[in-house]
């Protein structure tokens, strides 16, 4: 007889993500689900609009990192208008981004990662947690605070203080940034520097005592997609896609971003409403890559700036060919991007240039669709437009990072799920490594889950006919 | 008494907007330096530092739940509200969750007093840019409690 588990951690929306896990007679597990929730009807409700309103409508797609579609949404602009950035305005922006990838690797890091790492998956889930890294070590919690709190200071000096990001507009910035906004952030920076390195420090000695853990969970093999410079160095704001096998062999080597459609395709399957991304070339799911801190490490060969670099050039010793595979690097990944993004604030900010008037051109609807391609904090985020010649909204196609990562998260359930689940055996530790394996991915179940989300960690074990067996909650 | 007036939402997913519609309404009526509206589309953890600093917060949200009509209006203190520790993003850490954080890493400086004003919605999956006619219709009547309740 079937047995059926179901997580679901999240949310007062039903749905929302959610694990289902089949168990076979022998009650090992016989095939896993993640589904995601994805807000429905948002192609269709932009149809019809002006290009330059979608900088202020798709940063509602998502609460957590608007800032993203914001700057990807004003790239697919630039393009349709035909217009080149003048040097301060790409500065700025490359600020602005930067310090969202600050801001947003700190929270996850300090707030969510960091009980795992700290306290290990098995110890008690009433210390689990942020509290608990807040009672045992305050210093660091304090340190989390700290790196959120400058990184969204920037962003609010670039954008004034908006509940939707309004610092870019097609063809450039709206506002300059003062010298005293700039000295300011420039007095900061060096702590930020230093707190992003004992991040990165406290992941490394994390996957030194836990080698062997860091090895076999949820490790597996698949591609890797990120941008890249010239230099095949991490980018994040600009530069062409690269995508590596799962050897570190190289499949595609800088294709131009506007060209997605040629190497990557969407499946839909009927369980999920979110799509399934894969590389066309290799088929479904043979092509299922990965993207996000671990997708662009994997796919790169290095970070611009120094410390980062060399954290980077160290983390890949780890393996024989260089490729980290296992879910839980993403972590040391997320970290060095991090201490790669305070150290691209402070280049960005010795330069005087920062601070310069010329942020703005003007341009009309010179192309009838436009590509902007970014890589946001979760991964590669792809926004299409295609308009009429007054500028109206045709078409619209997003591939957000969750989704290309959606193959993945599946796959890192599943092996999590068989690796633990033996004989119909579910205890609250194994629950926690399932919920340790998509945390790994820092994945976006879109928006609409407030400050009254009630989310308790349930687990509950359907028999066939429909009668719980077993009821866990966490 | 410093207060916070925050909405809560994404006013272009359909019943998802009622916390956003109420504070703009409610904004309209309040001349009280010591009061502030805001809106946000974020929530969890990162309310922490919007609600840094106050004495008072008033919140305006929409709520799905399984047992009540929609449009039905609900006025909810701290003990009312759930209490999560796990999660899978630290975006969606509950408000009690968020409150509890702040006191310890910030002692005295969170808001003492949490009124909710919770909306029951019924479509918040799909981006409409309007709201049910029975979420809609509980707007105006949501504004008078908040402007009430400031008053006390």
């Amino acid at each position: 007889m079937a047995n059926k588990i179901v997580i679901e951690p999240v949310s007062r929306v039903e749905g929302h993500g959610k694990v289902t896990v089949y168990l076979n007679d022998q009650g090992n597990v016989d095939k896993s689900y993640l589904h995601i929730t994805q807000v429905r009807g948002f192609e269709k409700f932009c149809e019809g609009r002006l290009y330059n309103e979608m900088l202020a409508i798709t940063p509602r797609i998502c609460g957590i990192c608007p800032v993203s579609h914001h700057l990807a949404a004003a790239k697919a602009c630039d393009e349709i208008l035909g217009v080149q950035l003048t040097p301060t305005a790409t500065m700025l922006r490359r600020l602005l981004h930067n310090a969202q990838f600050l801001q947003s690797h700190a929270l996850h890091f300090f707030y969510l990662a960091s009980p795992d790492l700290l306290f290990g998956m098995e110890s008690d889930p009433a210390m689990r947690n942020i509290i608990g890294v807040i009672t045992q070590q305050p210093e660091l919690a304090k340190k989390g605070v700290f790196l959120r709190s400058f990184g969204q200071k920037i962003i609010e000096y670039l954008g004034e203080k908006r509940v939707h990001p309004n610092a870019a507009i097609p063809g450039g910035m709206n506002k300059v940034l003062s010298q005293a906004e700039r000295q300011l952030i420039l007095s900061q920076i060096d702590q930020a520097i230093a707190d992003s390195q004992l991040a990165v420090n406290i992941v490394k000695d994390y996957i030194t005592k836990n080698k062997a853990l860091a090895d076999s969970f949820a490790n597996f093999d698949s591609s890797y997609l990120g941008l890249v410079d010239a230099n095949n160095n991490v980018e994040i704001y600009d530069g062409k896609l690269r995508l590596k096998d799962k050897n570190g062999v190289v499949l595609e080597d800088k294709f131009a971003p506007k060209d997605y459609l040629k190497y990557i395709e969407e499946k839909v399957e009927d369980w999920s409403y979110l799509k399934f991304p894969y590389y066309k070339k290799a088929g479904y799911p043979a092509g299922m890559y990965r993207v996000g801190p671990l997708g662009r490490f994997n796919a790169a060969e290095g970070h611009s700036t120094p410390l980062a670099n060399k954290e980077f050039q160290e983390a890949r010793k780890l393996t024989k060919n260089g490729v980290l595979s296992g879910s839980l690097y993403y972590h040391l990944a997320r970290m060095i991007e991090m201490l790669n993004a305070a150290e691209t604030i402070k280049a960005l900010l010795q330069n005087e240039q920062i601070c310069g008037n010329d942020i703005w051109v003007n341009g009309s609807v010179t192309n009838e669709e436009g590509v902007g391609v970014i890589e946001a904090p979760r991964g590669t985020l792809i926004h299409h437009y295609k308009v009429d010649k007054s500028g109206q909204i045709k078409q619209v196609n997003l591939i957000v990072s969750t989704g290309h990562n959606n193959l993945a998260m599946n796959k890192a359930v599943f092996d999590v799920a068989s690796q633990y689940i033996k004989g119909g055996n579910v205890t609250e530790g194994i629950l926690n490594r399932i919920e340790v394996a998509i945390r790994c991915y820092d994945p976006c179940f879109s928006c609409s889950t407030h400050a009254l989300g009630h989310m308790p960690l349930e687990l509950t074990v359907h028999e066939a006919d429909g009668t719980v067996r077993e009821l866990l909650t966490q | 008494m410093k207060t916070l007036v925050l909405g809560i939402g994404n006013d272009i997913l359909g019943d998802d907007g009622v916390g956003i519609h109420i504070v703009r309404e409610a904004a309209k009526h309040i001349s009280s330096g010591d009061v502030i509206v805001e809106e946000t589309g974020a929530a969890g953890l990162s309310l922490l530092e919007r609600i840094k600093g106050y004495e008072r917060l008033i919140i305006a949200d929409a709520i799905l739940t399984d047992n009540t009509e929609v449009g039905k209006i609900h006025r909810l203190t701290l003990k009312d509200l759930a209490k999560t520790n796990d999660s899978i993003t630290p975006h969606e850490a509950a408000l009690r969750t968020t409150l509890e954080i702040g006191n310890s890493l910030f002692p005295g400086e969170m808001p003492r007093d949490v009124v909710v004003f919770a909306v029951q919605t019924h479509d918040v999956d799909h981006v409409t840019g309007k709201m049910s006619r029975p979420v809609k219709a509980a707007v105006p009547e949501v504004v008078r409690m908040i402007l009430a309740e400031i008053k006390t």
